[in-house]
């Protein structure tokens, strides 16, 4: 059991502070991801479970201790650095082996765990060359590989993926949640690639400016974004947010107007809203279709094949994006009818926050 | 690369500033040879002739016999510039790796006050270091022109080394860290192993700078003929009638022939290490 509890933790930097208290509860076995923007304290916060920085306040728990007073090793942590952080002088054998050696294991012992890693790994091969002499995803593995052997109880990983290119990054998230379900650990990984957060994660902890903004499954961040900012910053292309008036609530939902004139009603809980609060209608572009209602003109047009992309803006000059199905109809210079089913939309008040769909699709287990 | 292509008048530009820099330092290696080889005769002629048919290595083969300690006092001289730079190192290293790594109070005045300290050349401080050597009864013994050596070395040394020790990648350091490596194994096993060129480069620095200020050490807080080093030793070649000008040269040259041989070895590093993590690899 490694389960790993932050208890409202607040670093500062001299005069400003960084993490503005922090509470999460990761489960045993749980493949966690932090993402955020640059500069939002991913990393601050990684290196602070790992120890290798020391919160302002707050506790780090890991399986029910309080180990904010120990040192990483103590912690049963290890850590995987974007930059691999390899040993240039030591062959990969020596990287795999640095922690055993630390420990001072008798030499057998040392062979038979590299060998091990170096197996898992497929490293067997490269164990007497030195870092310099393999490719960047091979690397990756023997920082992996160093982090494995001393059988931590939770993994820390930041931007492992960030300096390989984009095939490799392909396979090698496959190969991480390979070896996260093969080492029956708790893994926390930060990167800012939301692809590999919504394919590699149990759960996401989207951190913005130091602060917690929703800690949830992939897809219920994607379905029930909590904040406008976890709206726009899961999914590809972004959501486009409509700037739009309450004009009432009632058992439909909440009938509003866009900021265009087009007016909709929505399903979603507004008995919180009074007629006349300003609001935003997010609009995923991938729940655009071609219909009525919502028109467009089309700037640039990228075909993908299976979607083409819609970047343009609407009658008010309101900016717009739409991800219509495949070789969708339309041309760059076009002004296009549009529209989308009101169950799709999302619905942010003033202050950012949701208010909470009604009929969003039920969520995947 | 293209940015590395000079045209032909650059070019001639470039060889012509390199001549006139080894000239100067190159003239006194040449006339020192040219004096070593020239017979006593021919050194006063008048008027200057640079060029004799009657060069030879007679004086390499007499100044041996006109010094008879001249081999001891060559080996005094690397003997005594070797144990400095040893001594030296081992203070060096753990300072400027703390100064290059940990935070601790009145750190950078400290590393101020060590260069501040730089200033004052061993010959102001001639007179209090005599008598803490005579204090300290260290008076005509090696370590009266090592300790000395030691302490005017250290700082520069720190300055050195403690550039090329934050060149290391502070994350290999926190790798090792959180593997449960102490702060000295770290050292030994990663930071050490990676600062090899500028180790290299700052013994070799502490070394030369041993080398030439020992002369000062020696006449000062030893009398000992047999500790001298050979700078000190060369006096020997002045005589009450005469200065054995060829063998003076002769001998000279031949004391810092091993030291000479030595670098032409470290080279490599020495290049490797001056330009070591300029660009990212
Ligand atoms: N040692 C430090 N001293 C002062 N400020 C720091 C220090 N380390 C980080 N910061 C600041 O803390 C903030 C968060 O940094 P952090 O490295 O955690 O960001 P991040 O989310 O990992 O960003 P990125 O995605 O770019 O890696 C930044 O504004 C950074 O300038
Ligand atoms: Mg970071």
């Amino acid at each position: 059991m490694a389960t790993l509890n932050l208890q409202n933790i607040t670093k500062s930097f001299g005069a400003s502070q960084v993490l503005k208290g922090i509470d999460l509860a990761i489960k045993d076995k749980e493949f966690v991801v932090f993402v955020g923007p640059s500069g939002c304290g991913k990393s601050t916060l990684l290196r602070i479970v790992a120890g290798l920085e020391e919160a302002t306040s707050g506790a780090i728990v890991i399986e029910g201790t309080d180990v904010s007073a120990l040192a990483p090793v103590d912690r049963g942590i290890s850590m995987v650095f974007q930059s691999y952080a390899l040993y240039p002088h030591l062959t990969v054998f020596e990287n795999i082996a640095f922690p055993l050696r630390v420990q001072k294991l008798p030499e057998t012992e040392v062979k038979s765990k590299v060998a091990k890693a170096a197996e898992i790994l497929q490293l067997t091969e490269k164990l007497q060359l030195k870092p310099g002499q393999l490719s960047g995803g091979q690397r990756q593995r023997v920082a992996i590989g160093r982090s494995i052997v001393r059988n931590p109880k939770i993994f820390l990983f930041d931007e492992p993926l960030s300096n390989l290119d984009a095939a490799l990054r392909g396979d090698m998230r496959v190969e991480l949640s390979q070896l996260h379900r093969d080492l029956a650990a708790t893994m926390i990984y930060v990167t800012h690639d939301q692809v590999e957060a919504m394919t590699m994660a149990h759960r996401i902890v989207v951190l913005n400016a130091g602060k917690v903004e929703q800690f949830g499954t992939p897809m219920e961040l994607y379905h029930h974004p909590a904040t406008r900012f976890v709206a726009t910053f899961i999914g590809q292309p972004n959501m486009n947010l409509v700037p739009a008036k309450v004009l009432g609530y009632d058992t439909r939902g909440l009938a509003v107007e866009l900021d265009g004139g087009a007016q909709l009603t929505l399903p979603v809980d507004g008995a919180a809203a009074k007629k006349g609060d300003r609001i935003e209608v997010g609009m995923r572009p991938e729940n655009i279709h071609l219909g009525q209602g919502l028109s467009m003109k089309v700037r640039v047009l990228e075909r993908l094949g299976g979607t083409s992309i819609t970047y343009g803006h609407m009658d008010n000059g309101q900016r717009f994006c739409a991800a219509l199905p495949g070789d969708a109809d339309v041309a760059e210079g076009q002004t296009v009818d549009l529209s989308i089913n009101p169950a799709d939309c999302h619905v942010f008040d003033a202050s950012g926050a949701v208010l909470r769909r009604l009929m969003a699709p039920a969520l995947a287990a | 690369m293209l940015m590395d292509r000079y045209n032909i008048w650059q070019k001639i530009g470039i060889y012509a500033a390199i001549l006139v820099f080894l000239t100067f330092i190159l003239l006194p290696f040449v006339e020192m040879f040219r004096t070593s080889l020239s017979p006593m005769s021919h050194l006063f002629h008048s008027p200057y002739e640079f060029w004799t048919t009657e060069f030879s290595f007679q004086a390499y083969h007499d100044m041996w016999i006109k010094v008879p300690l001249l081999g001891r006092y060559i080996l005094n001289s690397i003997y005594v510039a070797t144990m400095v730079t040893v001594l030296t190192m081992i203070f060096v290293i753990p300072a400027a790796y703390a100064y290059a790594r940990l935070e601790f109070p009145f750190k950078s005045i400290s590393l101020g006050a060590f260069l501040a300290v730089n200033m004052f050349t061993g010959a102001v401080l001639l007179i209090p270091l005599y008598r803490v050597m005579q204090t300290l009864s260290l008076l005509n013994t090696y370590w009266s022109m090592i300790i000395p050596g030691v302490a005017f070395l250290i700082p520069t040394g720190i300055w050195l080394l403690r550039g090329y020790l934050e060149k290391i990648p502070r994350e290999l350091e926190e790798a090792a860290f959180v593997d449960g490596a102490s702060r000295i194994y770290t050292l030994r096993r990663v930071v050490l192993p990676l600062a090899v060129p500028g180790l290299i480069v700052v013994g070799v620095s502490v070394f030369i700078g041993a080398y030439a200020q020992q002369y000062l050490f020696a006449i000062t807080f030893n009398q000992v003929r047999e500790y001298q080093p050979l700078a000190a030793g060369l006096f020997e070649f002045i005589g009450y009638q005469s200065v054995e000008w060829n063998q003076m040269m002769a001998a000279a040259l031949t004391g810092i022939l091993p030291v000479i041989i030595v670098f032409l070895f470290l080279q490599k590093y020495l290049v490797a290490g001056l330009t070591a993590g300029a660009v990212k690899e």
